[in-house]
């Protein structure tokens, strides 16, 4: 086993622990700091698959930013046991089952795959995710949606002065 | 290309308007303005007059049904803007941002009108729901209307992650974001066996997940639950633009969807694979027009049950992306304006009442007999009655679904629907002319916008007796 093996099955074990953590406990608070354990190993897979920038954007935005303010929302929420909603166990019994059909079939698919292997991304190789290559493809082969996109943040930024402003 | 930079363009300048022009009745006439611009930057689009020569490298492609669809949009939202106008500007203080964000919107409907790349239709889609939380949540003092907008946006941003995870695998299947896939013409031998498969379980699955978020988007049954409370907690003028251009956009971008990727999902590679699409959509359509029609007659507002009837006719449009043939594009496109605008009228008046509930409609034909007048014939083309354009669009739906030759099960089906929708349409017809009451409109209509719902009135008739002036339109 190589060192990037070793690395990559620690990181797997890491993500699927955090992620299930997020879920299960109780205090908020844990959540969100799981999550930000769980960006953390993503990031760490990302650095695996030599895309720095990307490792590092999700740190930032991620882990840094959106996080930061799930937390001060959880916080000002004052989230108590008491006011939490009674969920009925229908209401659960559903979701595990449709969770749980979901996860059935993409196993499946992912396990009945045959053209994946040359497709999926291999440790180690590849430079697409270098910033110069990165951004190179930006500006070039996808131009046109890096443009339109500052349409999106356009409309949200008005929409959140729309929202935000007193009256 | 034309109308995607103009839309943004103009919502620029709407915004500039807001800080430079004191006046808050004169955004309602700048907004008209530059929607008969945007129209008429559309329309030289089609007679190919392009302002824009931008290589997109095959991100956007501009067909004849696209552009139509475009010119089709616009023409609604300009009625829309000139009948409702006047109450955009009573939602709140921003007024001009409300109609920045309307022309945001129509700006993702442009890209969702000729996108020809996944990551075009997850921008075009973001686009055009994000100005739509906004603007659901426009009345900031009613609590309803906080409620819906947080509603819209958790469930909204929980499809768009579905829609995401789809692009993902698709991508991860063929290797490129383009939805016109060129499978292999050798398929590979597998290692267990499936060598005749061209398509692979990865890009079902990817398209099942674009379905789901696309089929939320058009609220199409069982992804529906957001649409009454949403619609019904929204400012009424922001439903009726929600409920009708909107909508119809988000089924431009599935018919497209899936159009391109015919060969993936047709028949034939099915039946290697065992994932039935026709059947998926036979299902869907059903418990649309189950969900819709049924929990429709139930209702005590008119309001809640205009959001009934648009997921039951929600369910009618879904028959062209289950028939997917030429009468099914053309009848998306009669279907779209038949429903657009009769909904845009029922808005219109329901904005102008007190009171939404059926009683608040109680002899309306004495008090206001333009009003009613017009509104029976709104009501009459959403129910499919001969003569009104809504007939020839359930029409063509139903003739696009016969000629596949399978599931007849599901036309008649469709027709009993119909035939129950009729129902609580004529609920509100009955209210206005043979129940005793005075209905109160919150103020007297002006004589401007009497005329504007006449001729809307007429131009539903004359595209219900001559529908193929629409069409010659599209073919000119």
């Amino acid at each position: 086993m190589s060192i990037t093996e070793i690395l990559f099955w620690f990181l797997s074990v890491l993500t699927l622990v955090s992620a299930i953590m997020v879920l299960i406990s109780k205090n908020p608070v844990h959540s969100v700091l799981w999550l930000i354990a769980t960006f953390f190993a993503i990031s760490g897979h990302y650095i695996l698959l030599n895309a720095q920038f990307l490792a590092i954007v999700n740190l930032i935005v991620y882990a840094g930013a959106i996080m930061v303010l799930f937390l001060f929302v959880i916080m000002l929420m004052n989230l108590d046991v008491a006011i939490e909603p009674k969920r009925s166990m229908w209401m659960k019994f559903a979701g595990v089952i449709s969770g749980g059909l979901l996860l059935a079939v993409l196993l499946s698919v992912v396990r009945t795959s045959v053209d994946l292997t040359n497709k999926t991304a291999q440790l180690n190789t590849g430079d697409i995710g270098l910033i110069k290559n990165l951004g190179h493809t930006l500006f070039t082969q996808y131009a046109v949606p890096f443009e339109v996109s500052s349409i999106l943040f356009l409309s949200a930024m008005v929409g959140a002065v729309v929202i935000g402003k007193k009256n | 290309m034309n109308a995607i930079i103009l839309s943004v363009i103009i919502g620029v300048v709407m915004m500039f308007c807001s800080v430079f022009v004191p006046n808050k009745n004169s955004y309602r006439h700048i907004a008209s303005i530059g929607l008969v611009l945007l129209l008429a930057g559309n329309i030289a689009e089609m007679h190919g007059f392009s302002l824009f020569h931008i290589n997109t490298k095959g991100m956007l492609s501009y067909d004849n049904f696209g552009l139509f669809f475009n010119t089709i949009a616009i023409a609604s939202t300009l009625i829309y803007v000139l009948l409702s106008g006047r109450d955009i500007q009573k939602i709140g203080t921003y007024v001009a941002e409300y109609f920045v964000l309307i022309f945001f919107v129509l700006c993702g409907i442009a890209i969702l009108s000729s996108y020809n790349n996944l990551l075009m239709l997850f921008l075009g889609i973001e686009i055009l729901s994000i100005p739509l939380y906004i603007l659901t949540g426009s009345d900031k003092r009613n609590m309803m209307s906080n409620e819906a907008a947080l509603k819209y946006l958790l469930m909204g941003s929980f499809s768009t992650g579905l829609m995401l995870m789809g692009i993902a695998l698709i991508y991860g299947a063929t290797g490129s974001f383009n939805i016109e896939v060129i499978h292999a013409a050798s398929p590979q031998q597998g290692a267990n066996g499936m060598s005749e498969l061209s398509v692979s379980f990865l890009e079902i699955m990817g398209m099942l997940l674009l379905m789901v978020s696309i089929g939320f988007k058009v609220s199409a049954a069982p992804f529906h639950f957001w649409t009454p409370d949403v619609y019904d907690g929204a400012p009424a003028v922001i439903t009726s633009f929600m409920a009708t251009i909107v909508k119809v956009a988000g089924f431009i971008a599935f018919i497209k969807l899936f159009d391109a990727r015919m060969l993936g999902t047709s028949v034939e590679t099915n039946k290697l694979i065992g994932v039935d699409w026709k059947l998926l959509f036979a299902i869907i359509i059903i418990c649309t027009l189950l969900v819709g029609n049924v929990t429709a007659v139930f209702q005590q507002s008119v309001k809640r049950m205009l959001a009934y009837s648009s997921i039951a006719q929600a369910g009618f449009m879904l028959f062209a992306l289950f028939s997917m043939n030429d009468v099914a594009k053309e009848g998306i496109l009669v279907y779209s304006v038949a429903y657009s605008l009769a909904t845009i009228g029922i808005f219109a008046i329901l904005v102008k009442m007190k009171d939404f509930t059926f009683e608040g409609y109680n002899g309306l034909g004495k008090t206001q007999p333009v009003l009613a007048f017009t509104n029976t014939i709104f009501l009459l083309s959403l129910a499919g009655i001969p003569l009104t354009a809504g007939f020839f669009a359930k029409f063509f739906m139903l003739e696009s679904a016969i000629k596949t030759g399978t599931y007849l099960w599901l036309v008649i089906a469709a027709v009993v629907f119909a035939a129950i929708s009729v129902y609580y349409y004529f609920r509100v017809i009955q209210a206005m002319y043979f129940k005793a009451g005075d209905a109160a409109v919150v103020e007297a209509p002006t004589m401007s916008f009497k005329i504007g719902l006449l001729l809307l009135a007429a131009i539903i008739i004359y595209f219900g007796i001559f529908p193929q002036a629409l069409l010659s339109w599209f073919y000119f």
